[in-house]
């Protein structure tokens, strides 16, 4: 069974990892290290254990563009969210045997070295996903 | 003791190989397959039931049984479905007259040619050139290029057909040069792909570069009088010989005016020099020997100040005429500022903002950030170092843009 686990982050967030002082205080060079150096290793535990579909980083969300349709023309806005809006940031597709093995492996992302403030209010979703036509029209 | 295979060896025999076997029965992508499973075999085999005398030898027999058994069930699925079989005999590929003997290097050329076939996009491209000429394995081209496997192979199936309906011969185009031009684009962007890659959490991925650098040898070597293939492999080994001083301990990018001049390699140095000191005078000159001049340059100066700027000024002069290209617009910009000043420097920038290739790039943000730090304007380089920074995707640059906007004061 596959499992996405999904990441969220606002803007203010990203800017804070990308070295900017914003409503919160910037990641330092350490913290930066720090950080990388768990996901490599969390990575690779996963492609060693052979649970790993794929995994992918969004780019800040002020690089978004939003196709919408307005009076029957498609139109284009640049950097839709707002500056505190969590929105994805991230995400891993597993496979393993059940819920809780996914569920284990998002909780390990609990352990990802961050500022306090990061880490006192991130979370992560875990997501079943549909495996075949069938699940979806049945 | 089994011994393990050179890698090295079979990667340098697999063009010649699958040159030998297109010349001899055409077919191009299926014999293309078959080389790859002989490759294969030999990699299991060789180590067990020793080297063989020739190795050459060994792979073009072992790949033309593979590649008659693959024509034989293509022709009879052919059969099968009510259709006639489309053999392509011998004489339909143009082939040098019987007296002069084929040399292995005009069939990598070849390849070359057809790797890089203007009908594919330069990701085909890209990916043909690796697999066909490279002799990488799918699985390591999809890694290297952090896609997954299934995308890869059908990347580089549709671009085998693609040739095949693009009529395309085994033999050199008429329009060579032309053809040559992209062989040396795609070599530069394989390159390039490994040295500033854009994608993926760390900056470098070091096989690709050193790939891109291994094909421009080949190619090197089978025309030694062309002077812009000399120029490419001088451009690469001189920017190459920076890697290391490139990143700091934590992944951070250190940008050329910072980096610790020592540890650049001086032996890739020593070589690029030679090979443009040579190239240049022999002509005619472009860019690739423009390019590879001014990297000669800034290596072999002591220190981003001592470099001599002036030089570097002129080169980029001679190298906006002969291209259009924003990029190289910024480089003489910066080259200018250091010769002549901040002013004069941002005079330049003006001008190119306007342009909408590079109007939203971070590169000219940060340009003109450093340009009105040098010039006295800290409040105006903040603001652009902060833009700079929105801009890019890569975090690890994100990083040092913000860096330097929270220490212009």
């Amino acid at each position: 069974m596959k499992y996405m686990i999904l990441t969220y982050a606002s803007q203010q967030d990203y800017d804070g990892m990308g070295g900017k002082d914003t409503g919160k205080p910037a990641w330092t060079e350490q913290d930066f290290a720090a950080m990388g150096a768990f996901m490599e290793k969390f990575n690779s535990d996963l492609a060693e254990s052979g649970e790993l579909v794929e995994t992918r980083g969004l780019a800040a969300p002020v690089l978004t563009r939003r196709l919408g349709s307005k009076e029957g023309a498609s139109v284009v806005t640049d950097g839709p969210y707002a500056e505190t809006q969590e929105v994805l940031a991230g995400y891993w597709v597993v496979e393993c045997d059940s819920f809780d093995r996914a569920t284990e492996i998002a909780a390990r992302l609990g352990e990802t070295p961050a500022p306090e403030h990061v880490r006192a209010t991130a979370y992560a979703d875990i997501r079943p996903i549909m495996e075949s036509r069938e699940d979806m029209v049945g | 003791m089994a011994e393990s295979v050179p890698e090295d060896l079979l990667r340098e025999l697999a063009p010649q190989v699958l040159g030998a076997l297109v010349r001899r029965y055409g077919h191009f992508d299926t014999a293309e397959d078959a080389v790859q499973e002989a490759l294969l075999a030999a990699a299991q085999q060789w180590p067990e039931q020793g080297f063989p005398d020739n190795p050459k030898a060994w792979l073009i027999t072992v790949a033309s049984r593979r590649l008659t058994d693959l024509l034989r069930s293509e022709q009879a699925r052919q059969r099968r479905e009510d259709t006639v079989a489309q053999w392509v005999l011998p004489d339909d590929w143009l082939t040098p007259p019987a007296d002069r003997p084929v040399e292995a290097g005009d069939d990598t050329l070849i390849l070359l040619f057809l790797c890089c076939h203007p009908s594919l996009s330069a990701a085909s491209q890209i990916a043909l050139t690796l697999r066909a000429v490279g002799g990488l394995t799918t699985t390591e081209i999809a890694r290297a290029f952090l896609v997954p496997e299934a995308t890869m192979t059908r990347r580089i199936t549709r671009a085998k057909k693609s040739v095949k309906d693009a009529g395309a011969r085994f033999s050199l185009p008429p329009d060579r040069d032309e053809r040559l031009d992209a062989v040396l684009k795609v070599i530069y962007l394989i390159f390039n792909e490994g040295y500033a890659s854009t994608a993926g959490p760390s900056l470098q991925r070091v096989e690709l570069a050193a790939e891109g650098i291994r094909l421009a040898r080949m190619v090197h070597a089978l025309l030694p009088d062309d002077s812009e293939v000399t120029g490419l492999l001088a451009l690469m080994l001189l920017t190459d010989a920076r890697r290391p001083a490139r990143t700091g301990p934590a992944g951070e990018l250190i940008p050329m005016a910072e980096q610790d001049r020592t540890r650049w390699l001086q032996p890739s140095i020593a070589e690029g020099v030679d090979l443009i000191t040579d190239a240049l005078p022999r002509g005619p000159v472009g860019p690739y020997q423009l390019q590879a001049a001014i990297a000669a340059v800034h290596d072999e100066a002591a220190s981003w100040t001592d470099t001599d700027w002036p030089q570097i000024v002129a080169l980029y002069e001679v190298l906006l005429q002969l291209s259009d290209n924003p990029m190289v617009a910024l480089n003489h910009a910066v080259a200018v500022a250091m010769a002549e000043g901040p002013t004069r420097g941002l005079e330049l920038l003006g001008q190119i903002e306007t342009d909408d290739r590079i109007a939203k790039d971070h590169r000219l943000h940060a340009v003109r950030a450093h340009l009105l730090e040098m010039s006295g304007d800290p409040t105006g380089a903040r603001t652009a170092y902060e833009l700079a920074a929105t801009l890019t995707t890569s975090l690890p640059q994100q990083r040092y843009l913000n860096t330097k906007a929270a220490n212009t004061t």
